[in-house]
């Protein structure tokens, strides 16, 4: 039990010990990235690598370049993909890679004046949020631009599953279909559908729709300077599906 | 359902409200040129003999390579503008060509087949001084850079910093030049004007200073301008005033005084107050230099000269030749004789510049004869690509990189539409005439449409290769919807084009000469084509930036000649100019000019348009801004052509300064007077042709206290109509102002991102006069609304579409730096936005407010054809209310129709013709067989 917690910690303290080594590594590129002018101000070196999967990169590397604000700062690709942006001074820029046929998400990247640098999402919104992105940035192809809109075609199957055209056909076929399935002068079967309307339309003391609104409009009182507004409190209280109903009325 | 209804239209008009490209429609109407600008350095891939490629330098940071066989780019590479991205060398060695950008601050090194970049470094500062490539025993392995206090050396290949050296006395030595000849060292010659030369030598493995000397040379103020190095390693200088040629070698150690040769020596004689020019061969250790160099000793007499065993020998003198054409002949270098068949006339364009540099590529042939091709550049940019037998393959016009402004002019009609068109405007004289007229015109139409069918079917029978379509000026006119038109452009240099928007075929150009290169242009259309038979007549105004003083061109925008009306002298330098729609005569609107003592000069200045400018005086204002002084003022015209100051609006420098001013473009029609809103109201908008917008940047340019301010000023009272602030922001400010709306892009440097503002300025539900608006009455302010809005890319420029009648809506152009132009619907861009949906928003199809604007791909309406480096958008309307016609310019060139309301006015061109016909005669003949069928039946029932 006891072995084994030493080599536990053993290897935690291994681990903690290469991640040293590894920031340690890190602030050693950022040295080398970086250069002081003789005005004190700092100028780092920005790169990263773009790829385009499935794509030689003699084939778009030419008419591909690497913005940094617009062109405030402007870099060139090599042909492994590789880029570098010389001569940044310190703030904040969002890094894109401009091609006409290749799409890429922009990067923003945030130099301090002592020449740290970090990659995170971009977000205009929530400005100060940040999701880091590895750096030196690893910038992905994710698709072709899709400059064009498709033309509207004109097929059958889009004509037969328009909603309009689906509106009319159906209440065609019943109609047209119905008295063929069932024969309606059979007894037996009037029956049944009498017997399955009443099952419908279960609650025999509920008002019926159409009763009350002619109800409403017949009454000989409430014609002249009411609106219909005040027409339906004078009414009593209708209930909720009356109201509903006459609102579609109204429409 | 009606809500339903609404959120169907709503997400209908956000589909298709946007115009957008479809596939089949590339290339169609839209076109797209693509320049470099002036050349600076050139070089022809000499590796290989088959090798077509021409590796330019130029001065708009562009680094290209061209197809020499057809004039068209390989690739191009833009860099950043101004003078972080100025190329200052370019060297060439195998397929590798090395570029020191930026005042030497970076070395970057390309692979020419391809295009891409092979390495890059960054040098110490330093302003750069010269390049050169340095070579072991014959191989070029390294590239040395010489900077005004240092030298490094740089692997080739690689692109590491072999050695870097700091050079001795920089402080008061001038050095100037790099040479490196075969033994391992590399020369850095530096200059004490007036009084010595040092020559420096550098060990090529270490860094080493192996020697360094100093010799008197008490006559020589420059380096570069009076020494070149010939032969191998030997210094040769030449001095004005002793006229006489110094020689020194570079490697002997111990001599230490220059060698004087006189020039009376070899009969020669520099012109007075000439200063004589040394030319030699690039120094290249692949190539050793030529002994022979040539030296200039007036401005067009060149001698060849040849440098042997320390004595100078005259091979060729070349006096100057007066001539129309120039003509070009190879001479051998060794001998001074001309070869033969190699003569090249080259013809200059009487409406062009003069040639001015020359970069020739000369080859052996297969018959072991020389043969050559060269590239000319002339003064008006126009580089000309010419092969023996002196034929021309290919001309670029570079002076397109740069156009300054432009304009859109109809084209004529022909004899016969204007025959047509004017049997409108007469007056009525009989019915019956009227008839006959009318007939007799239907019947020329008759006959050019016959004739156009007998063009199409004589034309379809000859095979497609030998039918040309070559356009020229004499061919072209309206068509039917008058969406082909003349783009008249004005460049940087001078050079004025004409262009046809429909193909991009160059119909007509003339440069200008001395223009100064400051120069401030501004095109005026003063009378269009519409005025037959009176030629249309454009003036353009040329104002030298620091005095001010300026001239006036006047010509045909059609044909490009020079009008011969005689054109006013400015004595004064001009201020403002306006052109009034009163009109001449002749038709010409009248164009006044304001000069520095407020008095007005009128052109046309006939005694009509004086009568009418009396007559009309006391209603002409205008206004003039002094931003150094933060005023604008407002002026009336008097009389007399004297003018009255009226008005004046101080904004105090000290807190902000003003960037720009803008009115209402003069041809925008608005349709819709108001607005409908979701309760059936209108809201009524002020349109105020006189409110000029005017865009301030605070002073403070601390990140925390910067801000962007606009004001809204009519231009007549001057009275301040709206004013806002934003705060932490910061230019570039790109606006739009037309209707009643002003659209502004600013940087926000809390948040870091460019955001967009709306005002929209309404008079409320009433109208106030709406049968005219006067600035001088109109007692009620408008009410504004703002919205603001973050797009989420920078920004290059802003433009708004423009139609012939103002009824379909209106689109946004934003050019961005990627070089994709966006059409974003102004509907994105409403400060009626609501935040919370209501019933009366969606009634009104108002978009629910989103900070963050949408950018989609398919409102890139120049799709992959990008314009780089978009300076500017025109927009023109076109016959069709539905269509605008678009200029992107930049340093590329491209033209587009955008339809903002999709095409309503006409039948789209995916129009299915088949279906419709189809369905039409399937009907006819359905009803045709029951017609027959119920005859029949009814005939049955009949029977029965």
């Amino acid at each position: 039990m006891c072995r084994l917690c030493v080599a536990a910690l053993l290897l935690l303290a291994a681990a903690s010990c290469s991640l040293d080594v590894k920031l340690h590594d890190d602030e050693d590129e950022d040295e080398d990235a970086m250069f002081q002018t003789p005005g004190g101000d700092v100028r780092v070196r920005v790169s990263g690598r773009a790829l385009v999967p499935g794509v030689r990169a003699q084939d778009w590397i030419a008419s591909a370049r690497v913005l940094l604000d617009g062109d405030k700062h402007v870099g060139f690709l090599r042909d492994d993909g590789s880029f570098t942006v010389s001569d940044v001074p310190s703030g904040s820029y969002v890094l894109e890679i401009s091609s006409p046929t290749y799409r890429f998400q922009p990067v923003r990247v945030d130099i301090t004046t002592t020449g740290k640098m970090r990659a995170r999402v971009v977000n205009y919104i929530k400005t100060s949020e940040v999701i880091r992105l590895p750096y030196p940035l690893q910038m992905r192809c994710i698709g072709l631009h899709s400059y064009f809109i498709p033309r509207e075609t004109w097929g059958w199957s889009d004509f037969l599953m328009n909603p309009m055209v689906l509106m009319m056909v159906l209440p065609l076929l019943i109609i047209l279909l119905l008295p063929k399935v069932f024969n309606p002068s059979d007894p037996e079967m009037r029956r049944e559908m009498e017997q399955s309307m009443n099952m419908l339309n279960s609650n025999q003391e509920l008002p019926d729709v159409s009763e009350l609104m002619t109800k409403f409009f017949s009454s000989p009182k409430s014609h002249g300077k009411a609106g219909g507004g005040a027409r339906g409190h004078r009414g009593g209280a209708p209930s909720a599906r009356g109201g509903a109903s006459r609102r579609k009325m109204k429409d | 359902m009606a809500w339903l209804v609404v959120r169907l239209a709503i997400s209908v008009s956000l589909l298709y409200a946007a115009s957008a490209v479809f596939e089949d429609q590339v290339g169609k109407f839209d076109w797209r040129q693509q320049f470099i600008g002036k050349v600076r350095f050139a070089l022809f891939d000499t590796h290989s003999q088959a090798s077509k490629k021409l590796l330019v330098a130029t001065d708009k940071n562009v680094f290209a390579s061209l197809n020499s066989r057809t004039g068209d780019l390989f690739w191009r590479h833009v860099d950043k503008t101004g003078p972080e991205g100025h190329i200052d060398a370019l060297l060439m060695y195998g397929q590798d060509a090395v570029v020191v950008v930026g005042n030497g601050r970076l070395l970057r090194s390309w692979e020419t087949t391809v295009g891409g970049l092979k390495w890059e470094t960054v040098l110490d500062t330093g302003s750069f001084q010269a390049a050169a490539l340095v070579g072991v025993q014959d191989l070029v392995k390294y590239v040395a850079v010489l900077k005004k206090s240092a030298i490094s050396l740089h692997d080739l290949s690689s692109g590491s910093q072999i050695w870097g050296e700091n050079l001795p006395d920089s402080d008061s030595v001038q050095y100037q030049t790099i040479y490196s000849g075969e033994n391992g060292l590399v020369f850095v010659l530096g200059i004490v004007p007036n009084s010595h030369i040092v020559i420096v030598e550098y060990k090529i493995e270490d860094g080493e200073i192996m020697n360094k000397k100093s010799v008197e040379a008490a006559w020589m103020s420059s380096l570069e301008s009076s020494c070149a190095v010939v032969s191998s390693g030997i210094l040769l200088c030449v001095d004005q005033i002793t006229q006489s040629l110094y020689t020194l070698p570079l490697q002997s150690a111990e001599q230490t005084e220059m060698r004087q040769i006189h020039l009376q020596m070899l009969d020669l004689e520099v012109a007075s107050g000439f200063r004589p020019v040394l030319t030699s061969t690039q120094p290249n250790p692949a190539q050793p230099p030529l002994s022979e160099f040539f030296l200039q000793l007036s401005p067009d007499h060149h001698i060849l000269l040849q440098f042997k065993d320390g004595l100078i020998a005259l091979l060729r003198d070349f006096s100057p030749v007066r001539t129309n054409a120039c003509s070009i002949n190879l001479f051998s270098a060794d001998t001074g004789r001309k070869h033969l068949d190699t003569t090249i006339i080259y013809h200059m364009d009487p409406n062009g510049g003069k040639p001015n540099r020359l970069y020739v590529h000369a080859f052996l042939k297969k018959d072991d004869s020389v043969g050559y091709r060269v590239m000319v550049q002339t003064e008006d940019l126009t580089l000309t690509f010419l092969q023996q037998p002196g034929r021309v393959v290919w001309m670029r016009e570079e002076a397109l990189a740069d156009v300054v402004t432009m304009e859109m002019v109809d084209l004529p009609f022909t004899g016969t539409q204007a025959e047509l068109e004017g049997e409108f405007g007469k007056k009525a004289d009989g019915l019956l005439p009227m008839v006959l007229k009318r007939l007799s015109s239907q019947f020329i139409l008759l006959q050019a449409w016959l004739a156009h069918l007998w063009k199409l079917f004589y034309d379809a029978r000859k095979p497609r290769s030998s039918v040309k379509h070559e356009v020229t000026i004499d061919i072209l006119s309206r068509d039917e919807f008058n969406l082909q038109k003349m783009m008249l452009m004005v460049t940087a240099s001078g050079k004025l084009f004409g262009i046809d928007s429909k193909s991009g075929t160059i119909l007509w150009k003339q440069y200008l000469e001395n223009i100064q290169p400051n120069s401030v242009f501004k095109l005026i259309v003063q009378r269009t084509t519409a005025h037959f038979p009176h030629p249309p007549q454009c003036t353009l105004l040329i104002k030298n930036k620091d005095t001010g003083l300026g001239s006036l061109y006047v010509f045909n925008p059609i044909f490009g000649k020079k009008s011969q009306i005689s054109v006013p002298t400015l004595p004064r330098p001009v201020l403002q100019t306006l052109l009034l729609p009163v009109i001449d005569q002749d038709y010409a609107k009248v164009l006044l000019l304001i000069d520095d003592q407020y008095k007005v000069t009128a052109f046309p200045s006939t005694k009509n348009v004086l009568q009418q400018l009396q007559d009309t005086a006391s209603s002409i204002f205008f206004y003039l801004v002094d931003s150094s002084q933060g005023k604008l003022s407002g002026f009336r015209l008097r009389k007399d052509l004297s003018t009255e100051l009226i008005w004046e609006v101080v904004i105090p420098t000290e807190v902000q300064k003003i960037v720009a001013v803008k009115g209402k473009r003069a041809n925008e029609h608005v349709h819709s007077q108001g607005r409908v809103m979701g309760d059936r109201s209108v809201l009524y908008k002020y349109l105020n042709p006189n409110l000029l917008a005017v865009i301030t940047e605070s002073t403070d340019t601390h990140q925390e206290r910067s801000f962007v301010g606009i004001f809204l000023i009519d231009g007549v009272t001057g009275r301040i109509v709206h004013e806002a602030v934003q705060r932490k922001a910061r230019g570039p400010v790109h606006f739009v102002h037309s209707e009643n709306w002003v659209v502004y892009v600013y940087w926000n440097s809390k948040f870091r991102r460019n955001e967009f503002s709306v005002l929209e300025l309404f008079e409320g539900a009433e109208l106030y006069n709406s049968t005219v608006f006067s600035s001088l009455d109109r007692p009620h302010a408008p009410q504004v609304l703002q919205q603001s809005y973050i797009f989420p890319a920078p920004i290059n420029t802003l433009e708004a579409t423009l139609t012939e009648k103002g009824i379909t809506s209106r689109h946004l152009l934003v050019g961005l730096p990627s070089g994709n132009i966006l059409s974003l619907p102004k509907m994105f861009l409403d400060p009626r936005r609501p935040e919370l949906v209501s019933e009366q928003s969606r009634e009104e199809n108002l978009i629910p407010y989103a900070p963050e604007m949408p950018i989609r791909e398919e409102w890139f309406i120049n799709y992959n054809q990008t314009v780089s480096r978009v300076r500017g958008i025109y927009t023109a309307p076109s016959g069709l209310e539905s269509t605008c016609l678009v200029v992107a310019y930049g340093l590329d060139i491209y033209q587009t129709r955008v339809f903002p309301s999709k095409q309503f006015d006409v039948l789209k061109d995916d129009y299915d013709y088949i279906l419709i016909s189809s369905v039409l005669f399937g009907l006819f003949f359905a009803t045709m067989i029951s017609k027959r069928l119920a005859e029949v039946k009814l005939l049955n029932r009949a029977w029965r």
